[in-house]
Parts: structure tokens; sequence; C-alpha cells
């Protein structure tokens, strides 16, 4: 915008036009609130009506598709039975894992006729899993009958189970 | 719709709801701002075709026992570098279970070379319970080297996988008969009160 | 930095076509990527956030009206035709926005709470404060045509073809707007202006 252009601003606009530039800081937590609906909508924006403006419409299909049944494969692999076992004197005891997303409300061990003694048997496809046993809502208990994990990122003892 | 896209659609929605449900956890698990610094590290694995699986998994590990927003970033991100790692020394064709257990190898302080050797030693056959139990072997205490030159005599001969879990349990056994435990004796588990008790789902 | 593109514009003029990292993350946030359009909120949360606070007058509705349009871009993405002018189409959703609420009451401007968070430190203090606090009266007492043609030209450095487009109205018209918000500010700070 030019001084001679014709809506140039006079020396009173131009000081208030630099005043209303400032910056002016909003809360940045709009953005958590805007994911936070975003997620709760559960919708992803609808596709492009021009797909082959991006990857090209058969190709962007076909990479889904074989995203997709890779995705399936993974979850299509053969398992294998595995009981985990925690003696223990306890009320209740879970397992919390990469096999289960971690959740701690998931997978319970069940109480077996010897005092203390709690199981749980899982189906699980070859890999390696990291594990703990949640003891009444407030330990975490390695799992003696198997390794330990090398690797501690968050300060609680895990366990390593490898099913071939 | 583009004509093209009509007889793929419901894989391109299938393909897309799978991946929207992977975020999700997230989502529901983490707050907002560590959620998409994970997510971004999920993005840059999956443009670099590693496994993201192990990555969620290593983010909700981090949930539920109460970790806060930067160990969690911190932990994903040393795992998406060493599942890098993995890939550079086991090649384009390892397995994502193969991958998880060579990074953890690599973590351990096995090196690449080890890593390199084995492959050697099991062309074509999978690799993740010999690259497990290397791992475990040293998280026990072993040596690297023991623990290589162990591994490597049931590889050269063809050992199946039993072998070597059979072995773990030799070197486990022994090793925690010998050593004082800090955490009691075998078979019984007092168990560490959790420093960080586990985060309850929102 | 894209985000800065909105201001500098006010030399150059118009809202800056050059956005290829806008383009990518469309697309990424297209194909399921939350964390691409995050990156896209706070590139232009705070250029939005300007824009939505003077013409709403003040800070928790402009808030409420950045939300707004980051959902509604979020669901409308598919529609944004041209990626690489995102921050364009993202303003036209923030200005109809804003719109929309200058039809409800237009709330008290809560000016000196705002406006005293957002005192520079060091200077004079008290001065700054008010002659922005008389620039927001001024601002406030305008229509709400003229206020959003004016902070359009002026503060966003929008070109007359831009603002046609994005608030439907003739250039002439916008061009009229302009004029007339500049001659009332111009009266109405004249007094302050003088002191």
């Amino acid at each position: 915008m030019h001084a001679d252009s014709p809506d140039a601003p006079d020396d009173t606009l131009r000081r208030v036009i630099a005043e209303l530039r400032r910056p002016v800081h909003l809360d940045a937590r709009i953005d958590d609130r805007v994911l936070r609906a975003i997620a709760r909508e559960q919708a992803l924006p609808p596709r492009r009506v021009r797909p082959a403006r991006w990857a090209g419409g058969a190709l962007g299909g076909a990479l889904a598709a074989g995203l997709l049944l890779t995705l399936l494969g993974r979850d299509a692999a053969p398992t294998r039975p595995i009981e985990l076992r925690l003696i223990a004197p306890a009320s209740h005891v879970m397992v919390v894992g990469d096999f289960n997303d971690w959740d701690p409300a998931a997978t319970p061990l069940r109480r077996g006729n010897e005092g203390g003694t709690w199981t749980v048997e899982l189906r699980l496809p070859p890999g390696r899993y990291r594990y703990t046993f949640l003891v009444d809502g407030r330990r975490w208990v390695p799992d003696p009958e198997e390794p330990r994990a090398a690797d501690d990122d968050f300060g609680a003892p895990m366990s390593v189970l490898t099913v071939s | 719709m583009p004509r093209c896209a009509v007889p793929l659609a419901v894989v391109a929605v299938l393909a897309t709801a799978t991946l929207h449900a992977q975020e999700r956890r997230l989502v529901d698990r983490l707050d907002p701002v560590t959620a998409t610094a994970v997510q971004q590290l999920i993005d840059s694995a999956r443009t670099a075709e590693l496994p993201t699986e192990p990555l969620v998994q290593k983010a909700l590990e981090g949930a539920t026992l109460g970790a806060g927003g930067d160990r969690i970033r911190t932990a994903v991100g040393v795992l998406l570098g060493q599942l890098g790692r993995a890939r550079d020394v086991l090649g384009p064709t390892a397995t994502e279970a193969e991958l998880t257990a060579g990074a953890g190898a690599l973590r351990a302080g096995l090196t690449s070379e080890t890593l390199q050797r084995l492959q050697v030693m099991r062309p074509g056959q999978p690799l993740v319970v010999p690259l497990s139990v290397l791992t475990d072997l040293v998280a026990e205490g072993m040596t690297a080297d023991l623990a290589a030159r162990s591994v490597f005599d049931l590889a050269r001969n063809g050992r199946p996988d039993a072998d070597f879990l059979a072995l773990r349990r030799r070197v486990q056994t022994e090793l925690r008969s010998t050593a004082p435990r800090e955490d009691g004796p075998p078979g019984r588990s007092p168990g560490r009160p959790a420093a960080n008790p586990p985060a309850t789902r929102p | 930095m894209p985000l800065r593109v909105l201001s500098q514009s006010a030399v150059t003029g118009g809202l800056s076509p050059v956005s290829e990292a806008d383009a990518v993350l469309v697309g990424r946030t297209l194909a399921g990527d939350l964390a691409a359009f995050a990156s896209l909120m706070s590139r232009y949360r705070e250029s939005l956030g300007r824009y939505a606070y003077h013409m709403l007058g003040s800070r928790e509705d402009a808030e409420e009206a950045v939300q707004d349009s980051f959902v509604r871009a979020y669901r409308s993405l598919g529609d944004c035709r041209q990626p690489e002018r995102f921050a364009a189409w993202l303003f036209t959703i923030l200005v109809n926005r804003c719109r929309t609420s200058q039809r409800r009451l237009f709330r008290r401007r809560r000016f000196s709470e705002d406006l005293r968070d957002d005192v520079a430190a060091g200077g004079d203090a008290a001065a700054s404060l008010e002659w922005r606090e008389e620039i927001a009266r001024a601002l406030a007492a305008l229509r709400p045509h003229y206020r959003e043609a004016f902070l359009l030209r002026y503060v966003e450095g929008l070109d007359y073809a831009e603002m046609a487009r994005l608030t439907g109205a003739r250039e002439p018209t916008l061009r009229m707007r302009v004029k007339r918000a500049g001659d009332q500010l111009r009266e109405l700070l004249r007094d302050i202006h003088a002191r």
C-alpha cells in the first residue's frame, strides 16, 4: 500500500493501524478444545472431490486397500495360548501390556484354588510384549517367571514375553 | 465422487476408520498436547515405513504409568529412532515383530554387527526369538559377548526357537539362583509400590 | 512462517498464495492426520484471533469465534478447493463467523481487562493503555460492515479483490466502507490525538 495510493491512511490512521496490528494472544488451549471437539464427533473431513490432485484416484484407493489388508493381516496372524501367572497376596490383580493397550481395566487375572495364585490365559501372535501386573490397583509387580525388560522408560518394573 | 474411487470407497473408508481408531487411543488416553506430539512421531514413522503400533503402545504404557507428557514424548521418540536403526541393520524385509525385537536388542547394548551376523546365520528364518533371547540374556546380567556367542552357537547349528527359549530359561535360573535379588527370593513377588499410580482413564 | 504473511501483506497487499506448506498440511489432515491440523491451527490462531478480537470486542468472544472457525474448517476441509490458499479460505470462515456474532447482541467490551494484559512492558504504559482504550472505543462505535472493511483492508492487508471474494460485497462498496470507517475513526480520535 503506497503513500500516494487513493486510500493511503494519514498519520492518525497509521497510528491506529499500527496499534491494531499488535499481536493479540489468545489462549493456546483453543487448539486443545478444537481437537477434543473433533475427536468427540468421530468424523474425518470428507475426501477431496478431486483425488488426482493428491495421489490419484486409483492409486489412492489402492494404497488404502493395501493398508487395510496389511492391518487386517497383522491382526489375523496365528496366535498362541499363553498363560500368565502370579503368586501374590492380593484382592485383585490385573495385567497391562502391549497386548491390551496398557488398559488397567481390560485383563483381570483369576484367583486360583491355591491361595494367592492368579492366572490369565491370553492368545497372542508371535512377537515380543512388555507387560506388568497391577496388584490391588496400587503396586506394579513384574512377572517372576519371565525376563525383566532391560529398558525402563517410566519407572515401573516390566517383564517381557516372547511368543514364538 | 470420482469413478475410479467408487469400487474402493468402502476399503478407503475402512482403512481411514482403522487409522482413525489408532489416533482415538491417543486422544482418549493422552492430554491433547502430548497426543499431538506423539501423533507427529507416528506420522514420521509411517512416512519412513516403520511400524507405528509399537509407538502407540509405548505412549499408552506411559499414560497408564502416569508419566508426564515430556517423558512419554521422549520415550516414543527414542523408540522411533531405535526402530529406524533396527531397520537399517535388518533390512526392509524385517517384520514389525523383528524390528521391535531388534530395537530392544540395540537398546540393550548389542551391536549392529551382532544382529547382522545372527541374520546371516538364520537366512530366511524369523529372528524374533533369537533377538529377544539375546536381549534377555544381557538384561539378566550376561555380558553382550557371551550372550552373542551362546546364541550364535544355536543359530549356527540351525536350532529351533524352542532351544533359544530353553537357553534363556537355563541362564535365567542359574543367574537368579546365584545372585542376590533386590526383590526377594525367586517365585515371590513383593513388587514395588507404584511410584506412579495407575492413571485413571478419562 | 506463513503466520506472518497476513500482517506483512499489509505492505505488499493480500493474503499470500505462497503456502505450499499449508497445502501439504491440508492433504495430511484429509488423510486423517490430526497433528497436521494442529499445526495449521498453531500457525493461524494468532492472526485469526487478532481480527476476531478487534471485530468482536472481547477476548472471550474472539476465542470462541476462532475455536468455532477451526472446527468448521476441519469439518469442511474437503471443500477447500485450493489448499495452497488455505489461509484465505480459513479467513472467510472466520469473517462469516464474526458476522454471525455481530447479529447477536454486541456485548459490552471488557476492553480494560483485556487490554491491560497486553500493555507492552516498559515505556509509558498508562498512556499506551489510554490510547488503546480510545482506539477500542472508536472501533466499537463503527458500524460492523465499516469495522470489518477497515480491519480487512488496513490491518489484515487484503486488496479489494480479495475482500470482495471474502465478503461477497462489490469493490466499490468496500472502498466506500473503508473510507467512511477511516473518516469516522479520524473524527472520533481527533480530540485524543490532539492531546
